[in-house]
């Protein structure tokens, strides 16, 4: 680029050296020799890069700046270039003094009489010119280099310093303190929103280890009550003295025993099964309202037992993608928990309705009983895991069955809700209609 | 019966083995899945009861190749993965039941019983008859000492399956499973609550109990 700009500029010195050759060509013709030579001598003595002579025939220097030009210049017309010797100082354009070897563009033209015109410029400008184009050029890299050093230091001492503070987040939640978050800052870049989605899924794990924290500390209650009793049974029957019928009567025990902690167990293991996502392949289209008709069925034997009555209120069909069993087993948990506590309320009528219908675009699956229900601010622990009301703790039961009910509506993308049935409690699946 | 157990765990094995025996089945018992699969394939048993998961070759392959080589013994699934889809997949390789550990003894022997019993021909049998009762299949007609006594559409299915398999065990979990197509676990007597309905419509009033109950296990017609 900077030797393209010196040749452009080398262009245009020469067009205006013709220039003033050509006006001098036509002041000698105009006005005589005399004239030019008037001219070339004002010309020539005039500070700047201008070359002006004018010699005779011969070759002699009559008026002009220089007077040792190369043989070719003083004999043949056009354009040159040449080094000379400088007789009189030609300061620059940037202050160098230029006394000494010369570098030269010119113009030749003979004239009228055998007289020698020659119009130049000292090149050493045009050098000068290339100089400050390449310094500039050289300022405007060395400009360019720092200034990228300079904003990409300090764009890269920020996203750094964005990083060490996602790091000493995670140093922090790894060495045991999961309430620390990811600080988010107000421009809301990339950064910001990689630290929400950061924080979102450490509200999850939080979440989840609270869950597992307070699941932990609840298995270590309920089911160590069990073993302890079964321990104490199967050691009482090994003491002296006891009959043997009272040794078999003991085993029984055991036996019932274990059975209930393998039925805790196993509906534990559901809930979280249930909860990491059973695989869609389970998924299948299936009428609601017939599972709740062969649950009703199922259990109207039982609640009348119970001297409670079962009511099935469902719509014609009610189309839904689940999963078939785990739909049932929510049912199931949601009669039992009916007949369980349905009993107790002091309605002389005592009754349980099932129900499924469709409302906007859920299919809601419906059971309330119009016992004891559940006081307000009951009803949501009612749902945690292991969590019996004071009021029931001596009742049978793991204490899972509305836990799982919530598990299995959550893994269908719907909600289960208790609700005051006044008196007793409506327990409520909502279930997106539509195939997930 | 002749039976083949393949279950790693040989205190558990041992133990069912010895149970067998003394419900006089003759049982063997391999301990990795590439034995029982040798054994399997070699010898003739009336039911194969397989752990899911073995040591050298899992329960599942077993089952499918088994069921590639058109061997068509009957499988139990021993597993202590319970869930839907464990017991879908279970099937699906070819297993004709299923149960999870731990379980009680009185239900094995019940299922496997139940299982060397679907071999035989008598799956496509229209007419049961157990002392004075009697039950038809296409006629949906059931008499006991030739009255004709009404059952409602699930009493019938109810009864159906256990005259199908009069002498054996039924259990409350196969009736569940079987009648009602459920596998889930009740907490409350739902079963005995049918079964003593069942029990008032064809035994009550006539000679001589044709429904049992057995204790611990489950219930019989015979």
């Amino acid at each position: 680029m900077a030797y393209q700009s010196s040749i452009q500029i080398q262009r245009s010195q020469t067009v205006e050296i013709e220039r003033e050759i050509r006006e001098l060509v036509r002041l000698e013709k105009v006005r005589g020799i005399r004239s030019v030579a008037n001219v070339v001598q004002k010309l020539a003595r005039r500070a700047g890069p201008g070359i002006y002579y004018l010699g005779d025939e011969k070759g002699r220097k009559l008026v002009g700046n220089v007077s040792n030009f190369p043989m070719e210049v003083l004999t043949q017309n056009g354009i040159h270039t040449f080094n000379y010797s400088i007789e009189q100082a030609l300061p620059d354009n940037i202050g160098n003094n230029t006394k000494g070897v010369g570098y030269a563009l010119v113009s030749s033209r003979k004239l009228k009489g055998g007289f020698r015109l020659i119009v130049g410029r000292d090149i050493v400008e045009r050098r000068g010119y290339t100089s400050i184009i390449f310094r500039g050029f050289l300022f405007g890299v060395i400009g360019i280099v720092i200034l990228s050093l300079i904003t990409g230091g300090i764009t890269a001492k920020r996203v750094l310093k964005r990083i060490d503070s996602i790091s000493d987040t995670t140093d922090k939640i790894m060495s045991g303190n999961m309430s620390q978050r990811v600080p988010i800052t107000k421009r809301n870049d990339e950064f910001d929103r990689l630290a929400t989605s950061l924080n979102d899924m450490l509200d999850r794990i939080e979440n989840l280890m609270s869950g597992l924290k307070e699941v932990t500390d609840n298995v270590a209650h309920d089911l160590k009550t069990p073993l302890t009793r079964m321990r104490s049974k199967a050691e009482a029957a090994l003491r002296k003295g006891v009959s043997a019928k009272d040794q078999r009567a003991a085993l029984q025990a055991t036996i019932d025993e274990s059975d209930q902690l393998i039925r805790t167990f196993n509906a534990l293991l559901m809930i979280s099964r249930v909860e990491a996502g059973t695989p869609s392949g389970s998924f299948a289209s299936f009428d609601v309202s017939e599972v709740a008709k062969d649950m009703a069925e199922l259990y109207e034997p039982v609640a009348e037992d119970a001297g409670i009555e079962l009511i099935l209120k469902t719509e014609k069909e009610v189309s839904i993608y689940a999963n078939r069993e785990l739909i049932g087993q929510a049912l199931v948990n949601l009669i039992e928990n009916a007949i369980k506590y349905a009993g107790g309320g002091k309605a002389k009528n005592k009754k349980i309705v099932l129900s499924v219908g469709e409302e906007n675009k859920n299919v809601r699956i419906e059971v309330s009983d119009n016992g004891v229900g559940i006081p307000k601010e009951d009803r949501e622990r009612a749902v945690e895991r292991f969590v019996r009301l004071e009021k029931s703790r001596t009742e049978a039961g793991s204490g899972l069955g509305l836990s799982l009910v919530r598990a299995v509506a959550k893994l269908h993308k719907g909600e289960f809700y208790l609700q005051d049935n006044k008196p007793g409690l409506r327990a409520i699946i909502e279930i997106p209609k539509d195939k997930q | 019966m002749k039976i083949l157990l393949i279950e790693d765990d040989r205190e558990a094995a041992s133990y069912l083995i010895q149970a067998l025996d003394e419900a006089g089945h003759v049982s063997h018992h391999a301990a990795d899945g590439e034995t029982g699969y040798a054994m399997a394939s070699s010898m003739d048993y009336d039911v194969l009861i397989i752990d899911r998961m073995l040591p050298r070759r899992d329960g599942i392959s077993i089952i499918e190749s088994l069921r590639a080589e058109d061997d068509n013994t009957p499988v139990l699934i021993l597993s202590a993965l319970g869930e839907v889809d464990d017991r879908v997949t279970g099937l699906r390789a070819g297993g004709d039941d299923y149960l999870t550990k731990p379980y009680a003894f009185t239900e094995l022997l019940a299922r496997v019983e139940v299982l060397a019993r679907r071999s035989s021909p008598n799956e496509g049998e229209t007419h049961f008859e157990v002392g004075g009762l009697s039950l038809d299949r296409l006629s949906r007609k059931v008499e006991r000492d030739g009255e004709n006594i009404l059952l409602q559409p699930r009493e019938f299915r109810l009864l159906e399956y256990l005259m199908k398999h009069s002498g054996q065990v039924v259990t409350r979990t196969m009736l569940l499973e079987n009648v009602w197509d459920y596998h889930f676990d009740p907490q409350t007597n739902v079963i005995d609550v049918h079964m003593s309905r069942l029990r008032s419509k064809i035994d009550k009033g006539y000679k001589g109990q044709i429904l049992h109950t057995i204790r611990g296990a489950g219930y019989m017609i015979k």
